[in-house]
């Protein structure tokens, strides 16, 4: 086979000096033509392998997949839609009827979901202040395939025992299939609920189509300062 | 990047080093200076040791010479860099790292300046360019600005390099570059092919000014078409031993013709981005 | 690619496909014909030393021949000097410093200078040896072959070896030695990769001695009887040989450092040098040449003189090469030390009988050949060579247990004294001999460009410290570089550790420049330093990273936590010996 320098640096992870290095020193078996390094795959595998190296042909890939997709908060409150008015007076009820509201789910994850709420409930409250309740399990779920979040504006507030012991009058159900989209969802929800005037606009109890425009607008934001 | 070049304290080692100031300043290098303490070094390269026996107007007036070579740095700005050999293979021969980007020789370094004429490269000149694996800037015996870049094309695999090095110069310094092609048997056709298969088509129409082929004429009548202020770049040729010896090399025939400062590029040319 | 270069590349041998997996045949291949050329030389230089040696000393009765050594050894510096001109050194001290940092690489002018200049030397009487000599051009003509054949390093670091292995095969013919001196004394590494070859060149060499001057041991073979007193008696000697080996080190490098000082031209210090050993030989002619034929007579009791005179000798022997040597004269120290060894040996065998006249003694020449093992033994501080070269040029081998023994002591004794052989003493201390597998040979072969890490984020001084804390959010690494917003230059570090108090603190993230909480006193390190310095450095400011800077741009970090992983990395390499 015949790969440049840095592609051969890449499969092992080693700085194009270093290999070139060895090649020159005769530590490692691959020729070298010009530009060009000449070996044979089965034997520098078995080179790596008696080394304790780590080789991996990946040339054909560059690399771009490495990185996680940034979560968009947008997406996800689509996938989870807005619903309004869910039944129920207390804690358990509303969060009973709010799971059986998430769309595309099975019934029976539905119900694993609402015990992991209420779980999730029994340990704080996650009423974080200003009427607010952000809803999610303790331990992210696996039967989930894609983020979403799950809006419910509430007939009355009702007393969710909040940091500020206001009563909640919206429930964002936030789930997600990894830590790592949840933390930035829940980052970029937050940073969402701590502008005051999107608070008051909540508080109008606003249409899925005007809620999604200003989280659209949102959206712009954090794509500018690509952040997060 | 970095610019090695051993100074002699004389008149003719300013105007070199001049020369190599004013290469470094164009494309952003900054200059390592060696004041050698010895008449000979050695430079190790990938496969092969190179003794170098430098004249001994290379030592002398050891007391100036630093001095000498400070001014003229200082003018550029930059903290001056010198170079102290650190590995000696024996006592009184030192070693000189060969990991530069380039390294500027004047046409000769073993032999007594008096004797360097024109079209004469010396023979440890040649096999600094024959092993090592950067260009060597062989600078004009005058100081001599120049303001743009001319590349002497043939087709071959040195010449190739040439052109990168020009593209890579060109990037540098943002002067204009000429590519010039005395055409011996083929056509353009076959020039553009070489290019296209080298996948440096793009760079070609991006970086190059004008391309000048000459289908007719001799070599020498045509090198006039080289701008005089031009810095040329081009491929040492790989000829064997009896043939340069015979017919003088293409290398030393331009050398004979033009007084421009020269980038000659080895067959052990590595090119960098 | 145009078509030179295919016609070149028969000549890239390790690129047949046969060769590519596997070039343990290719080595061997080479290696015989490394081993035919140096043993070739090694004949060449020996006959050449001898016929003019014979030439010369046929009048050798009248005192103007004292003159002899004078114009041999001027003759030989010049040569070097200015017709070669080659940095005159010793020459194992080359061989083992291209080996250990060059990859074996030397000049092709190598292969033959010192023939010349050392046949002159010692050809003309000065009291040195031609193994040295041979070894380096034995060793060039190795590095030199795999030079035409486009070989690797360490190809050619086996191929170098090949060639000084033939070579003091061939002037010993005495294969193993050649094998035990090259793997002891140039290599300093035993591994199957390197024996296989050099074993191979140790034959070639020997068989073309044996062809081109005949299969002679180089010293005939006698019987000894050793008793235990014997053998107690030779602890003796151990300590004798050492006190040899210690004064003859000393006396050269206090000789080399007066004709340093002396303010004339080499070619004349190397004449003074080689006169006063001129007259030295007058009055003791044993003393001049290599001396190979004092050894046979010393081996086979006939060195007739008394007490006396074998203790005057073996002291004049030690000024005589130090003389010739450190004034300039071209040649090794290997067969003098042979010549004092076994002048010492007699001489202390002589001592013992005066003083225990009852006891019966093993004759005289087997002490010769324990001291020749003690001098080889603690001049080289390498017992295995020693004791390998006295068996096979003897052809004995009841002397084993003594010889052991005589080794042993003589090295532990003379390292306590010069903790460097002679051969190695400069390289030591300049800090330049690398073995393979060591620590120094490591942090050599790394260098600062392969220990970069690229992926810190630089910023520039007048950016707010609010823009700074969205970079922090997507930088990976606790280290930032500031650079100048106009010219790009390293200004400083903004350490994430510096700045905790401030970043939660949102009040201060309009009112701080970075310019204000970078730090702008940072230890940094260059591209050209050595890796060993830079430790010192990151250790001395008990650092875990170092930024790098070269033409006063940032280039990188080095950290010791990628140190460790390449360290470990370089260090599995250099040690696991290929089994592909």
């Amino acid at each position: 086979m015949v790969l440049t320098i840095p592609e051969i640096a890449k499969c092992f992870g080693l700085s194009s000096n270093t290999v070139e290095r060895w090649i020159r020193q005769g530590k490692i078996p691959i020729q070298r033509r010009n530009n060009s390094c000449i070996f044979n795959q089965s034997i520098l595998e078995k080179w790596a392998e008696n080394h304790h190296m780590p080789f991996e042909m990946t040339v054909e890939n560059t690399g771009n997949e490495l990185k996680y997709p940034v979560e968009n908060l947008l997406a996800a409150m689509k996938r989870g839609r807005v619903f309004y008015n869910p039944d129920g007076t207390d804690v358990g009820t509303i969060l009973q009827a709010a799971a059986f509201l998430i769309p595309d789910l099975k019934s029976n994850v539905k119900q694993k979901i609402y015990e992991k709420l209420v779980e999730r409930e029994k340990l704080t409250s996650t009423g974080i202040g200003k009427g607010i309740a952000i809803p999610h399990p303790r331990i992210c779920l696996s039967s989930i395939k894609e983020s979403l979040i799950t809006t419910c504006f509430l007939k009355k507030p009702i007393d969710f025992a909040a940091v500020d012991n206001e009563p909640v009058f919206v429930l964002f159900i936030l789930l997600s299939p990894t830590v790592k989209t949840h933390l930035q969802l829940l980052s970029r929800l937050s940073f969402c609920l701590r502008d005051v005037s999107f608070v008051e606009f909540l508080k109008n109890c606003p249409s899925e189509d005007q809620l999604l425009t200003i989280i659209a607008d949102f959206e712009k934001q954090f794509e500018k300062s690509n952040s997060f | 990047m970095q610019l090695f070049h051993i100074f002699r304290n004389t008149p003719l080692g300013r105007e070199t080093l001049l020369q190599s100031i004013y290469f470094c300043n164009k494309i952003g290098a900054s200059p390592i200076v060696y004041i050698p303490k010895f008449l000979k070094f050695l430079m190790y390269f990938e496969n092969d040791v190179v003794q170098i026996d430098l004249d001994p107007s290379y030592l002398a007036n050891p007391d100036t010479a630093l001095k000498h070579a400070d001014q003229l740095l200082e003018e550029t700005g930059e903290k001056p860099k010198f170079f102290n050999p650190k590995n000696f293979t024996a006592a009184t021969l030192p070693d000189v790292p060969t990991n530069f980007d380039f390294m500027c020789c004047p046409r000769s370094i073993s032999d007594l300046s008096c004797k360097i004429g024109l079209g004469y490269i010396g023979p440890r000149v040649r096999r600094i360019v024959k092993s090592a694996h950067f260009p060597v800037l062989i600078t004009s015996p005058a100081y001599k600005p120049w303001h743009s870049i001319a590349v002497l094309f043939g087709g071959s695999s040195n010449a190739l390099n040439a052109l990168r090095l020009g593209f890579r110069l060109k990037r540098l310094s943002n002067l204009p570059l000429e590519v010039f092609t005395q055409s011996e048997k083929e056509s353009r056709d076959f020039y553009d092919a070489v290019i296209k298969a080298e996948g440096i088509g793009k760079e070609m129409d991006q970086y190059v000014t004008q391309w000048h082929i000459f289908d007719q004429g001799r070599f020498e009548h045509n090198l006039y078409e080289i701008p005089h202020d031009a810095l040329v770049i081009l491929g040492a040729y790989g000829h064997g031993l009896i043939r340069d010896f015979i017919f003088g090399s293409k290398m030393e025939k331009m050398q004979s013709e033009i007084l421009n400062n020269f980038i000659i590029v080895g067959p052990n040319y590595r090119a960098r981005n | 690619m145009d078509g030179k270069s295919d016609l070149k590349r028969w000549r890239h041998l390790a690129n047949f496909s046969i060769f590519r997996s596997d070039d343990r045949l290719l080595l061997i291949f080479i290696g015989i014909i490394v081993g035919i050329c140096s043993g070739i030389a090694a004949v060449v230089l020996n006959r050449s030393i001898f016929t003019l040696f014979d030439l010369l000393y046929s009048v050798y009765h009248y005192w103007w021949t004292f003159l002899f050594p004078a114009v041999g050894a001027a003759l030989s510096s010049l040569f070097l000097e200015k017709i070669i001109n080659e940095g005159a050194g010793h020459g194992v001290p080359e061989v083992v410093y291209s080996v250990s940092r060059r990859g074996g690489l030397l000049r092709l002018r190598s292969s033959y200078s010192r023939l010349i200049s050392s046949c002159l030397t010692i050809g003309s009487g000065g009291s040195a040896g031609p193994e040295a000599p041979v070894v380096m051009s034995g060793a060039a003509i190795g590095s030199n072959i795999a030079k035409f054949f486009f070989l690797n390093d360490r190809q050619r670091i086996t191929l170098v070896g090949c060639g000084a292995a033939g070579a003091i095969s061939s002037i010993f013919n005495a294969p193993i030695a050649g094998m035990v001196f090259t793997i002891e004394v140039i290599l300093g590494e035993w591994s199957a990769v390197n024996i296989i070859p050099i074993a191979i060149a140790s034959v070639a060499g020997t068989e073309i001695s044996r062809l081109l001057q005949g299969n002679q041991i180089a010293f005939s073979h006698h019987k000894f009887n050793i008793d235990f007193t014997d053998i107690m008696a030779s602890i003796g000697l151990a300590v004798f040989a050492a006190a040899a080996s210690i004064l003859l080190t000393r006396l050269l490098k206090s000789m080399r450092q007066l004709s340093g000082q002396l303010p004339s031209p080499i070619w004349l210090r190397a004449a003074t040098g080689g006169a006063a050993v001129g007259i030295i030989g007058l009055y003791l002619p044993v003393t001049l040449g290599e001396g190979y034929h004092c050894i046979q007579l010393t081996i086979e009791g006939l060195f007739e003189q008394g007490l006396m005179i074998a203790a005057l000798a073996t002291l004049a022997k030690i000024f005589a090469t130090s003389l010739t040597l450190g004034s300039g004269g071209s040649g090794g120290i290997f067969a003098p030390c042979l010549v004092i060894g076994s002048l010492a040996g007699l001489f202390y065998h002589r001592g013992l009988v005066l003083l225990w006249p009852t006891v019966s003694w093993v004759n005289e020449g087997c002490f010769a050949l324990l001291g020749m093992a003690g001098l080889i033994s603690g001049m080289l501080q390498a017992p295995l060579t020693g004791i390998f070269l006295i068996v096979e040029i003897t052809g004995g081998y009841e002397v084993i247990l003594p010889l052991i023994i005589v080794s042993a002591l003589a090295t532990t004794i003379c390292h306590y004294f010069e903790p460097a052989s002679f051969y190695l003493k400069d390289l030591v201390e300049r800090g330049q001999l690398l073995r393979p597998g060591t620590d120094a040979k490591v942090l050599t072969d790394l260098s600062v460009l392969e220990l970069l890490e690229t992926d810190c984020i630089s910023v520039k001084q007048n950016m707010l410290l609010r823009d700074f804390i969205n970079i922090v959010k997507k930088s990976h690494r606790n280290y930032f570089p500031v650079e100048d917003q106009e010219t790009g230059h390293f200004l400083g570090m903004v350490y994430l550790d510096d700045i905790r108090p401030y970043i939660f603190d949102p009040i201060m993230y309009d009112a701080i420049l970075l310019e204000q909480i970078m730090d702008s006193e940072v230890e940094v390190a260059y591209t050209d330093d050595d890796l060993f310095d830079v430790l010192r450095k990151m250790d001395k400011n008990q650092l875990f990273s170092i930024p790098v800077v070269q033409n006063n741009r940032f280039l990188g970090m080095i950290s010791k936590a990628t140190l460790l992983d390449k360290y470990r990395k370089e260090l599995i390499v250099q040690t696991t010996h290929r089994c592909f």
